[in-house]
């Protein structure tokens, strides 16, 4: 028994009730879409079904499976009728017994929303007067239920009017990362009009993102972020277009996702992503909208490569290495900053669209929400740049170095002939000391800072409590050109 | 000497345990200038890994500071 089927015989709603009786279910929940005698203010006679199969079947699975996961249903069947039907005929039934009725109902609910928006059915109507026609289920799912979304209140601004809302119809915007600054991104972008957005995460919704990522719901703990933030904006406004991606953003793929919209928006968390959406939209030609935040405070900068602006690595030469700011714990977030710091971006990118003056270009906005203050730093493009930012090689040079870690027993990397290098802080030194002799102990902003004096013939090993700041300090050397550095896979943690 | 008002952000408010300060120093350029506040506050980011603007405008390390200068490090941020 398939969780989604379709048949040609009429459907028998209490043998498919039955089928699912659960002894565990305290709750049953069943619908039925049923043919209507009218359609738009014809009257029907009856109708045909046809579908196309190969695709829907696995889709209706889908459909099933993820009410089920969602709601925590216990079973859940879907079927849907093919061929001719008369009025009053039942064209699809869904039945869900979960433990109590709110799973139930809000499971139910979903899978007949989704299969209405999502499986490749088609009806043709036959009305009494004689006429007949086709019409894709999806479309008329959308069609029956207007969208009522009125955008009058922006309208009326003089800069905008028809003419703008139309350009926002037309654009796609691509949103790299749907966390603190994406959620508000996300949502003034939708409630602006625009008219495609893509959704660019690979990550899952972890009770610890809700207090700031108002998008989701303890429901959605678990789903991906793509997803569920694609779920939600089409909801709110029907009118524009989600596509949702649930991928990491890579080297490999970074120009072809950047491409596909009028500009890119980072709300990622790590230096790694930034530097590659900074890299592809140069590359590729796109203006980027970057954001960053740190507890209190945040900074805005809008690369304009298609304009000859500055760009990231105008002010960073090097890609900064994850873990080398701040250190290996959290350091903390109230709402409302991302959310600022996410409305000025989408601020940002409907300034760019429609043309408004006060653009942030060739500058980086640093905003102290403590404070209340501001200031516009100007951020001029690199004297060498000529066509595009010189400093960037390829997109492909943000890829990890490979073996930049040693896992072996400090005693015996110091026999193999590496130079050891203890850069923790004196304090963490001073706590647990290292007990091997033999090494050096230089903290981690000297020894970057001292990055010259390291001897070329010789192979240096770095060693930090976890392995993370080691890791991130040889990646940064190696990228200064010291090609003789290495990092203590897991720290003296791992050492025992 | 120069008097110059320096602004923190991010790492380097939380090291220097304030938002801004103004100091006398004898520091002819933002690099001497940071060197000599690393010392005092017990700055952990390298100057590698900072930006320096001054007067609201990204600039080299090696620039000569003036009376009155506006001095702002930044440090980079990633969070999201
Ligand atoms: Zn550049």
């Amino acid at each position: 028994m398939n969780a989604f089927e379709f048949t040609h015989e009429p459907i028998e709603p209490a043998a498919l009730s039955a089928a699912l009786a659960d002894p565990a279910a305290g709750g049953f929940a069943a619908f039925e879409g049923r043919v209507r005698n009218q359609n738009d203010g014809r009257v029907v006679s009856r109708l045909e079904y046809e579908a196309f199969e190969e695709l829907a079947q696995g889709e209706g699975e889908r459909i099933v499976a993820e009410a089920l996961r969602r709601h925590g249903a216990l079973r859940a069947r879907c079927v849907h009728r093919l061929g001719a039907l008369a009025v009053g005929e039942v064209a699809v039934w869904v039945g869900v017994a979960a433990a109590h009725r709110a799973e139930a109902f809000a499971a139910c609910r979903q899978i007949i929303d989704e299969i209405k928006h999502r499986l490749p059915i088609w009806k043709k109507e036959h009305f009494a007067d004689g006429d007949s026609g086709w019409v894709n289920c999806t479309h008329c799912a959308e069609a029956a239920r207007v969208p009522d979304f009125d955008y009058s209140r922006q309208l009326v601004l003089p800069e905008i009017g028809t003419a703008g809302q139309q350009r926002l119809a037309q654009s796609t915007v691509i949103v790299i990362g749907a966390g603190g600054l994406g959620c508000a991104v996300l949502s003034g972008l939708a409630g602006a009009g625009i008219g495609t957005i893509v959704i660019v995460d690979d990550d899952v919704v972890d009770p610890a993102n809700l207090h700031r990522q108002p998008l989701y719901t303890p429901d959605d703990v678990g789903r991906q972020k793509a997803g569920a933030a694609a779920a939600r904006l089409a909801a709110y406004n029907p009118t524009i277009r989600l596509r949702p991606m649930p991928v990491r953003l890579t080297a490999a793929n970074a120009k072809e996702i950047v491409v596909l919209g009028d500009v890119v928006v980072d709300c990622s968390d790590n230096f790694a992503t930034k530097f590659l959406v900074n890299d592809a939209a140069v590359l590729s030609g796109r203006p980027a909208v970057l954001a960053s935040v740190y507890q209190y405070e945040g900074q805005l900068q809008v690369v304009r490569a298609d304009a000859r602006g500055s760009c990231l690595r105008c002010q960073w030469p090097e890609a900064t290495r994850d873990g080398l700011v701040g250190n290996c714990t959290e350091s903390g977030v109230l709402p409302p900053v991302p959310a600022v710091l996410g409305s000025l971006q989408a601020m940002e990118v409907l300034k760019l669209l429609l043309d408004l003056p006060g653009q942030l270009r060739d500058e980086v906005l640093l905003v102290d929400l403590l404070e209340l203050g501001q200031r516009r730093l100007s951020a001029p493009r690199a004297r060498e740049c000529n066509d595009r930012c010189a400093r960037i090689r390829s997109v492909d040079a943000a890829a990890p170095t490979p073996e930049l870690e040693i896992a072996l027993p400090l005693a015996e990397a110091a026999a193999q002939g590496y130079r050891i290098i203890d850069i923790r802080n004196p304090e963490e030194c001073a706590q647990s000391p290292l007990a091997l002799g033999g090494h050096e102990s230089i903290p981690l902003p000297r020894l970057l800072d001292a990055a010259s004096t390291l001897d070329p013939r010789l192979r240096y090993l770095l060693v930090c409590a976890h392995g993370i700041r080691s890791r991130a300090a040889a990646e940064q050397l190696r990228a200064g050109g010291s090609g003789n550095v290495w990092s203590l896979q897991g720290g003296l943690a791992r050492q025992g | 000497m120069a008097r110059v008002h320096l602004r923190y952000y991010a790492l380097l408010r939380e090291q220097a345990g304030r938002q801004a300060e103004t100091v006398e120093t004898a520091a002819q350029t933002p690099e001497a200038l940071y060197a000599e506040l690393a010392t005092r506050h017990g700055f952990r980011l390298a100057q590698s890994q900072l930006k320096v603007a001054v007067n609201a405008s990204f600039t080299d390390w090696t620039c000569a500071l003036a009376d009155g200068d506006e001095v702002v490090f930044i440090p980079p941020v990633a969070g999201g």
